[in-house]
């Protein structure tokens, strides 16, 4: 028996180095995906780098000082908190509306369900695009709608108007993000067991305590990854801000990722660096903001009523 | 096990395979600007083939759209893998950070003096020619010819009076006739207000320092802030239009009576059919009018042996019947002097070529124009805004444009 001991041992040695091979293209893809580009961009923030993209050598945190010294910083950081929070806010709000209705059988719910999945599927620069005319002054389909039914006096500038573009760009990212979130509400309302609803009904409980004490606190996973996922999804959104804002001067209108892109390569800092530095604040400011939000809404309660336990 | 061990190896394999192509091997990288969906793709392919076939290396062609070029090549270069051959509308940036090659090495005699003189000197920095003119656009004044005869106006206007008057004259017909669009959104501001500035009598330098908030230059922002504000004469917003999109497209709906256009704008006008059009000279306050003459170029990238293949790919690109078909092509206007006779008989062109001589040229051989150029872009339409401070926009202008000049 003692013998044979040794045998196992190697095999299981050998099995350590199979296991490692099996796992390597994945380790590689997340080392080649993720921590890679993470890399560079931190040492891309160290550096100065001239308007061609040639690196003329490090520059410690300069690119860090410098950020925090540029003027338009705080409008954007406010701008950036608005676009969030009211864009995540609002899409959560109407998709537990919408939600609760595609989860009622009516005729013609496959149909709806499906159109509700167009906005999604739409490449966000097309979306954005069709919006531009949508909103435009001259021959935009809102404002002829609004003065015709003489909701407006007159045509409004929606996009050139310092009052209005945060608004318009606001409803666009609420329109891309609804389908989504609304399907992950759906799925939540799907995992909710029917008897609950029938000890509910036995107890006497009204339509609204049972949407409010009992569909809610155990949406409370779903409505979760909505918001943290949507966080993290509408803070980076790209295309819906540059292309409604690109023809306002100044950064007025912009989010942290537009700014990030236009101090890299529309305005005249034209700086890799410091953009490249805004984006690793970019990427702790999205961190913080999350794991904020899970300890307010305390995470592990959610597990708990995951597990059924609310 | 083995078979496990032999897909990672004939990975590893792969990726070096992959990286030799991409990398050092053969062939040059050739980086083109899209100036239409229709012919530039079209044109490069047949001419990298072209060269190909004649004994040249393999050619990477990349034809890149112009809102992400600058990005692009920044990205190549800051990667260290720049292309070959670049064409954009600035060089001097890459001239003084050591890139590129100086004419001399890598053109033959007869294609660099057959250059037309203006846009060789648009092409020097320091005194040597790096920037390569590819093609050439004059801007002229375009206006509605139905629109001016329904306001009773029989000339283009001459002066800037005149085009106050005409402009309000437009405005009163009516039914959402605009009297001038004017661009000062961020896609080309630069281009609009240097025609202004010029006619104006201010420039962006006087005698080698910049001069851009010059009284003169004051007095036009204002005129133009006037336009917008006091008079009324425009399209709503001009601080926030771009050119594409906002006042090319209001003048091909017919909306618009006057507006800065050039020949790919007439060309579109011209398949379009719909608005009967004029093209005259800049209403001015000096005796004879100015326009705005813009160079692209072509820049050679100074790489490891790469020396003969560009130097041969230019010359192809320069042969008079390649560069001819591609700039007619494109509806741009020619930079070499074989090219400028070859296209005299095209009488379309005729205004753009007879104001071509006296066009006047941004400051690109002057690398901080680079700087400048996107902080008039993003900046000067404020000035024209209600309430906008043309003085105090110019004087932030010119504090960032001395700062540029010091700055790499």
């Amino acid at each position: 028996m003692r013998a044979e001991a040794p045998a196992p041992a190697r095999a299981v040695k050998g099995r350590r180095w199979e296991a490692l091979l099996w796992l390597g293209p994945s380790l590689a893809l997340i080392g080649g995906v993720v921590f890679y580009p993470a890399a560079a961009l931190v040492r891309a923030s160290l550096g100065r780098y001239s308007i061609t993209g040639v690196y003329q050598g490090s520059v410690g945190a300069d690119n860090y000082v410098r950020l925090l010294q540029q003027p338009a910083l705080s409008t954007v950081l406010t701008n950036t908190a608005v676009w969030v929070a009211a864009v995540v806010a609002v899409t959560v709000v109407v998709s537990l509306a919408l939600a609760q209705l595609l989860n009622q059988p009516f005729p013609g719910r496959a149909l709806v369900r499906w159109a509700l999945i167009v906005p999604w599927a739409a490449s966000l620069i097309m979306t954005s695009k069709l919006f531009v005319w949508i909103y435009d002054y001259y021959f935009g389909a809102l404002n002829r709608l609004l003065t015709s039914v003489g909701v407006l006096p007159r045509p409004v500038d929606w996009l050139g108007d310092d009052a209005t573009v945060m608004g318009a760009m606001i409803a666009v990212g609420i329109f891309v993000s609804l389908p989504f979130t609304t399907y992950v509400v759906l799925a939540g309302l799907a995992s909710i067991p029917g008897e609950v609803y029938e000890a509910a009904r036995v107890d006497g409980a009204s339509r609204w305590a049972t949407y409010r004490r009992l569909t809610l606190p155990l949406l409370k996973p779903a409505l979760l990854v909505a918001v943290v996922l949507n966080v993290i999804y509408v803070f980076n959104s790209f295309p819906i801000v540059w292309t409604l804002n690109d023809r306002n001067p100044g950064f007025a209108h912009d989010t942290m990722v537009t700014f990030m892109y236009k101090i890299a390569f529309k305005s005249a800092l034209r700086d890799v660096g410091l953009a490249a530095a805004l984006g690793v604040v970019n990427v702790l400011l999205i961190l913080v903001a999350v794991l904020a939000y899970l300890r307010t809404v305390r995470w592990d309660d959610g597990e708990a009523a995951a597990s059924g336990r609310a | 096990m083995k078979g496990v061990l032999a897909a990672v190896v004939l990975i590893a394999a792969f990726a070096v395979a992959c990286d030799r192509g991409a990398g050092g091997g053969p062939g040059i990288t050739v980086v083109i600007a899209e100036y239409s969906k229709d012919h530039t793709r079209g044109f490069w392919q047949a001419l990298a083939e072209q060269y190909t076939k004649q004994g040249g290396p393999k050619v990477d062609l990349r034809i890149i759209d112009w809102n992400s070029i600058d990005q692009q090549v920044t990205t190549m270069i800051q990667n260290n893998q720049p292309p070959d051959v670049l064409n954009l509308n600035s060089f001097s940036s890459y001239a003084r950070d050591g890139l590129l090659y100086p004419a001399e090495d890598v053109l033959s005699p007869n294609t660099r003096e057959d250059f037309l003189e203006a846009f060789a000197r648009g092409g020097q920095y320091q005194g040597k020619l790096y920037g390569l003119p590819i093609l050439s656009s004059a801007r002229a004044f375009f206006y509605n010819r139905d629109l001016f005869a329904k306001a009773g106006l029989e000339a283009p206007p001459k002066t800037w009076n005149d085009f106050v008057q005409y402009a309000k004259k437009l405005q009163a017909l009516g039914g959402g006739v605009i009297g001038y669009a004017m661009p000062l959104g961020p896609e080309e501001a630069q281009a609009e207000w240097a025609i202004w500035m010029w006619n104006g009598g201010g420039d962006w330098k006087q005698a080698d320092a910049w001069a851009i908030n010059s009284d003169a230059n004051v007095r036009t922002l204002t005129f133009l802030a006037d336009l917008a504000n006091r008079q009324r004469v425009t399209q709503v917003n001009p601080g926030k239009t771009n050119r594409t999109d906002g006042a090319f497209q209001l003048f091909k709906d017919g909306k618009v009576g006057m507006v800065i256009g050039f020949s790919p704008l007439a060309k579109q006008l011209d398949a379009e059919g719909k608005v009967k059009y004029g093209v005259a000279e800049m209403p001015t306050t000096l005796g004879k009018p100015t326009t705005l003459g813009v160079e692209d170029y072509l820049m050679a990238f100074k790489k490891k042996d790469n020396r003969d293949a560009v130097k041969k790919f230019l010359d192809l690109y320069y042969q008079p019947d390649n560069i001819t078909k591609w700039i007619t092509a494109e509806g741009f206007l020619p930079v070499t002097k074989s090219g400028l006779e070859r296209m005299r008989p095209n009488a379309a062109l005729t205004p753009y070529l007879d104001a071509l001589p006296n066009a006047r040229l941004a400051p690109t051989t002057d690398p901080a124009w680079d700087r400048v150029k996107l902080d008039v872009q993003q900046n000067i339409g404020a000035a024209v805004q209600p309430g906008g401070n043309p003085k105090g926009v110019l004087d932030q202008l010119q504090r960032n444009a001395v700062a540029a000049a010091g700055a790499r």
